[in-house]
């Protein structure tokens, strides 16, 4: 059974427009016919720029919307059946943007409890719960401190544990380090990576970061509430001017290489990193 | 500035009262208010502050930061006092001029309404001092859960207060950054009649307002995103169970019950007495 | 107009169990015009220096000297300290307040009782160079987007024609085109109105962009001062700092190491591809 799977998915909303001739309803698609297929375990990226439609789609994951058409289904379950909901929001939990925003409680392991105390979690396992779910994140040390104290890379990091504690199978994170410096950017990502390597769940990143989507194992690009393009980070971003069109970065590195090869230096269009331009400039230089 | 304001702020020691539950430490506080205003002698105010200060060695918690939290309220005390010492009338005119007089009995209620109030701050500064916010609005939630029945929130009471404490540095935080901002626009807070002073709040009240709505509809979405429901089938990690020592702790309260109506009633039934 | 900073200490929370020194002896000169990029992570002390440079906290030890005149020593020119070095906040949309963009930019020149016609003229002048369209002045600033508001919020700052203008984490939490909106304003604006502007930036690939000065600092020290060229091509110093240098330089470290003679101090794309262009066709001659 697919994780994650969309039919269709369609999200309209009636926005309302004050002009000269007084106020005016005006329909907006902020999804239009999505489909996708995400598998068990996957680490996928969903890349857009503001406004794209890509937090939408987060929170229809989550069941926080309802599609207005098409279908999608969360490891089988409908999300448009009410009484799956409960269900679904454990299954696939989300991250937000702002750290701040998402903490309930004055105390940090109070805070990872609050997902399990919900869900009628035993009093006993939810202790265990959050004593491992801080050791994921590795936070053990601020068990008992007041968030309001911690970085923000600490705070969301405690919300990913919040998350966790959950048990879900799959995360949604919804540009989870917009708001952070870099250091605080680093720690989170290591955090998913992890989550995706050593605890096998599976990963929706939402992002407009391209250092953040290469690590990714497929990428999704959804401009104007379209999913637009589709594949592995390699592909998607040797296809550097499309990127660009669509409000996107693509890596220094990747756009130095696609300027080589504009001017017939025969590199590889693919190249993401540091490692692999510097090897494939060596390459060159053996080969003549 | 806007920092020293110290709501609901725990003191972090180990100590016999810091470890007692907080259903035990709520009782004994709302005794507590009631006992300062059955007591209405001096020897009866100087038993209330031999038992407070004799709690407050036991919390291990500083008298200095006891104290702070009457800072902040000194206002009040000093309004009830001038209320209390004009507005009383009495037979021992001390002072008068024109409708103003000072009666003696002015002068020893306004001292006991002082009094009160100080006993009244420090008395639920030691609740707050030692107790974490989170075990505060678990015990208030549970003492609250008889009146459910008449409809008495008492759940959602608990969450709002949770969610109040979690914000309020947050919130301060975010103050200070605006004011901040808006002083780099040229913007002047101390200067001007009390009606401009009013005005030039409106360019830190909007953003203040904007952005808590904002953390609100976030929060909110959070929360449902973690499968918040209210109450319903909802466990808590930490179970409330009361000690051995709680009990003795009650045992302890209800002493200080008798002694107080003691020394209320007691002179009354035998005047002999005092 | 030139800003010199002499032996600047700041202490937060002097004397109590909190005590943190954000500031030690820091001193700097800079010049009328410059563009500087001022760079360190988080709790480095940058905010807490910009901070000072417009009088909003006041030094624990040291002075800030503005045309030569200690702008602390006259409490009552303060104000016109703060009109004169414009300071834009991280997230500067979140003190938007008025019922239009215009009236919310005309709120600095407001509160410097300029005289009706002069407002109007910073409010428009301010709002062109960050290029935001008249249809947009009636608007409110709330219906705007993410980076059109902190475009309306920095013209808030520039309306008050400040001679110096420091701005803090500008493109923090933009995308790609909001973030390349807002740096092709700022630039215009130092190009334009030739004002001096302070960069406060996590981002090496925006400072290496525009600026033509780097200051870095660390735990409340300046630890480096220099063109790009000079700072950039120190990435091991950056990163024991927790910094990183752009991308492309990482390129040219790894093939010096490898024994290949390339230039270190190259940092942005554009110059990349100059040189590798170069270096390959060297090569396959």
């Amino acid at each position: 059974m697919k994780m994650v799977k969309a039919e269709g998915l369609t999200y309209e909303y009636i926005k309302m427009l004050e002009t000269d001739h007084g106020t005016e309803e005006e329909k907006v698609s902020a999804l239009k016919a999505v489909n996708l297929e995400i598998e068990k375990g996957e680490f996928v990226v969903v890349l857009g720029h503001n406004g794209s439609g890509k937090s939408t789609f987060a929170k229809h994951i989550n069941a926080l919307l309802e599609p207005t058409k098409g279908t999608l289904w969360i490891k089988g379950m409908n999300t448009k059946n009410n009484e799956l909901v409960w269900e679904i929001r454990q299954t696939a939990g989300m991250v937000f943007q702002n750290p701040d925003n998402q903490l309930v409680a004055t105390i940090v392991e109070e805070d990872i409890a609050f997902g399990p105390e919900n869900m009628g979690v035993a009093p006993e396992e939810i202790r265990q719960r959050v004593d491992e779910a801080l050791a994921t994140v590795r936070m053990q040390k601020y068990a008992t401190h007041s968030p309001s104290k911690l970085s923000g890379g600490q705070k969301q990091r405690i919300a990913i544990a919040g998350v966790l504690a959950m048990k879900p199978d799959c995360i949604v994170f919804d540009e989870p380090t917009a708001m952070l410096d870099p250091v605080g950017r680093k720690e989170v990502m290591e955090t998913i990576e992890r989550l995706n390597k050593e605890d096998g769940i599976t990963i929706i990143l939402i992002t407009h970061y391209m250092d953040e989507a290469v690590r990714g194992d497929r990428v999704y690009v959804i401009d104007d509430g379209e999913v637009v393009m589709e594949g592995k980070p390699k592909e998607i971003f040797s296809q550097v001017e499309r990127l660009q069109r669509y409000g996107l970065d693509v890596p220094q590195v990747t756009e130095v290489a696609h300027f080589l090869r504009m001017e017939g230096i025969d590199i590889p269009a693919d190249i993401l990193t540091v490692e692999e331009m510097v090897g494939a400039l060596c390459q060159l230089k053996l080969t003549t | 500035m806007i920092r020293d304001i110290t709501i609901g702020q725990f003191y972090p020691v180990d100590s016999q009262i810091h470890r007692l539950d907080a259903r035990v430490k709520l009782t004994m506080t709302f005794i507590f208010i009631i006992t300062l205003f059955m007591v209405n002698s001096f020897i009866g105010y100087f038993f209330v502050v031999t038992a407070l200060l004799a709690v407050i060695k036991v919390s291990k918690v500083p008298i200095k930061f006891m104290l702070k939290g009457i800072k902040s309220i000194m206002i009040i005390i000093i309004f009830t006092a001038v209320i209390n010492l004009f507005m009383t009338r009495g037979e021992h005119i001390l002072w008068q001029w024109g409708f103003l007089s000072i009666t003696l009995e002015g002068v020893f209620l306004a001292l006991k309404m002082c009094i009160r109030l100080v006993l009244l701050i420090i008395g639920s500064s030691v609740l707050t001092l030692t107790t974490t916010p989170i075990q505060l609005t678990d015990g208030i939630e549970f003492m609250l859960r008889p009146f459910k029945k008449i409809g008495v929130p008492a759940h959602e009471i608990a969450m709002m207060m949770t969610i109040a404490l979690r914000f309020i540095p947050t919130l301060l935080d975010e103050t200070d950054k605006i004011m901040k901002a808006q002083q780099a626009r040229g913007a002047d807070f101390d200067t001007g009649n009390l009606m401009q002073k009013a005005k030039s709040l409106i360019p830190i009240l909007v953003p203040l307002f904007i952005s808590a709505f904002r953390r609100a509809e976030e929060l909110a979405m959070a929360m449902e995103a973690r499968c918040y429901h209210g109450d319903e089938n909802r466990t808590r990690m930490n179970r409330m169970i009361m000690q051995r020592r709680d009990y003795r702790a009650l045992m302890i309260g209800l002493v200080y019950i008798v002694a107080i109506l003691g020394l209320r009633y007691l002179p009354h039934l035998f005047p002999f007495i005092i | 107009m030139s800003i010199k900073i002499n032996h600047l200490t700041h202490i937060y929370n002097s004397g109590t169990a909190f005590e943190k020194k954000a500031l030690d002896d820091v001193s700097i000169e800079i010049k009328k015009g410059e563009f500087v990029g001022l760079i360190g992570h988080t709790g480095s002390g940058k905010s807490t220096l910009i901070q000072h440079l417009n009088g909003i906290i006041a030094p624990t030890q040291g002075e800030i000297l503005l045309d030569g005149e200690n702008i602390h020593k006259d409490k009552a020119k303060l104000k016109e300290v703060r009109r004169r070095i414009g300071l834009a906040f991280q997230y500067p949309e979140y003190q938007l307040f008025e019922m239009t963009v215009y009236k919310d930019v005309a709120f600095g020149p407001t509160n410097m009782q300029l005289s009706k016609e002069e407002i109007h003229a910073n409010v428009v002048s301010a709002l062109e160079t960050v290029g935001i369209a008249p249809e947009l002045y009636e608007k409110s600033p709330f219906e705007l987007s993410g980076g059109q508001k902190r475009r309306v919020a920095i013209a808030g700052v520039l309306a008050m024609n400040p001679e110096v203008l420091i701005l803090d984490e500008p493109t923090a939490g933009l995308d790609p085109k909001g973030r390349d909106e807002i740096l092709q304003a700022i630039k215009r604006l130092h190009e334009e109105r030739g004002i001096t502007v302070i960069l406060v930036s996590h981002s090496m690939e925006d400072v290496a962009k525009l600026v033509e000065r780097i200051i870095v600092m660390h735990e409340g020290k300046i630890s480096m001062v220099g063109t790009p060229k000079e700072v950039f091509r120190h990435v091991e110093m950056l990163e024991s700092i927790g910094l990183a240098a752009p991308q492309v330089s990482y390129v040219f470290t790894a093939l010096k190491e490898k024994g290949y003679d390339v230039p270190l101090d190259v940092y942005t794309v554009e110059e990349a591809k100059k040189v590798l262009l170069d270096f390959v066709k060297q090569v396959s001659v």
